[in-house]
């Protein structure tokens, strides 16, 4: 080959080079995140899910609230709801409706877990099982609410936890 | 011989100003389609934020929110109060008023426990000539101050945006 066919060939190689360069820059440097009504509904759902469904009361047991039903079943006072269910089955079953018709209507998965041992470092209980556990911990990115209860003696903590 | 040389180098010429004038093209277009995406992403950032002070006003507005002793209460619905807002808000002569604060939305509320029932519907006006939709819905408690019980509702609203 000769030297002016060397030089055109490297001179193609670096268009080529600044070519790619260029579309590289454009597709990941020039586009900016346009999610802002995403980071704002997804930041706001867990808490207020969470705060309106402790706040939600419960028909079949005394009108009630999820809090008042959560007190009971970490302290065992032994409350049995007019449909027969005990407190703790009772905000399963009604944290479960609630749940499905708002974070699995968007096909979202969540975990909702009340303890009366919560290790915050860990976001998880530990050593009591779990008074309340629907759904599996998100093993990506997630959005979560914790809420301390407070109960005698001690405080039980509820954690709602969405995965993105 | 010499006119063989300058007609070359005249090539020569041509060739490196029809190379300039097609790098000079290449990037007009490279700029345009930045400045255009960078327009886009602009429009869409401002539709998005226009949908998120909608949701905003829904969830603090003075005429279904809870109160007690004044104080308003975040994230709950009345739902005495309700009843009349819809009547209010769909009046002929407060349509250019909520218009002003609801654009071209339909705002509905939708009770999810103890049970599950259809959608009322608080506002509506929508457009055919839109770019964007944006549906947002917002978990709030349906307080009856009557009986004092909360439900757990969802505010689902759909903006429209040109």
């Amino acid at each position: 080959m000769k030297k002016a066919q060397t030089e055109i060939l490297g001179l193609a190689i670096v268009v080529v080079l600044v070519i790619i360069g260029t579309i590289l820059v454009v597709k990941f440097g020039f586009t900016k995140s346009t999610n802002v009504r995403n980071d704002f509904t997804s930041s706001q759902e867990a808490s207020n899910i969470l705060n309106t469904f402790l706040k939600t009361s419960a028909p079949d047991c005394s009108q009630l609230t999820m809090t008042e039903l959560l007190q009971d079943c970490a302290q065992g006072t032994g409350l049995v709801c007019s449909n027969g269910e005990d407190s703790c089955s009772f905000v399963k079953s009604a944290a479960t409706a609630i749940l499905s018709g708002t974070i699995g209507a968007e096909k979202k998965k969540y975990e909702f877990l009340a303890c009366s041992n919560f290790n915050m470092k860990e976001i998880k209980c530990y050593d009591t099982p779990p008074l309340v556990e629907i759904g599996q911990s998100c093993p990506g990115q997630k959005k979560l609410k914790i809420f301390p209860i407070p109960i005698n003696p001690g405080t039980i903590y509820v954690k709602l936890e969405i995965c993105n | 011989m010499n006119n063989r040389k300058a007609q070359i180098q005249i090539f020569e010429t041509i060739a490196v100003l029809v190379v300039f004038f097609m790098l000079l093209g290449i990037g007009f277009i490279f700029y345009t389609k930045v400045i255009s995406s960078n327009i886009e992403s602009d429009t869409a950032e401002i539709s998005q934020s226009k949908s998120i002070s909608i949701a905003q006003r829904v969830m603090f507005l003075p005429e279904i929110q809870c109160s007690e002793d004044s104080v308003p209460k975040e994230n709950c619905i009345d739902t005495l109060k309700l009843d009349s807002a819809i009547s209010v808000i769909n009046k002929p002569e407060n349509s250019l008023y909520y218009y002003d604060l609801f654009e071209f939305s339909d705002i509905s509320i939708k009770e999810i426990y103890p049970s599950s029932g259809a959608a009322i519907q608080l506002y509506s006006k929508f457009t055919t000539d839109y770019k964007n939709k944006f549906q947002t819905n917002i978990p709030v408690a349906l307080y009856d101050p009557k009986t004092k019980i909360n439900k757990f509702g969802l505010i689902s609203i759909t903006t429209q945006t040109k």
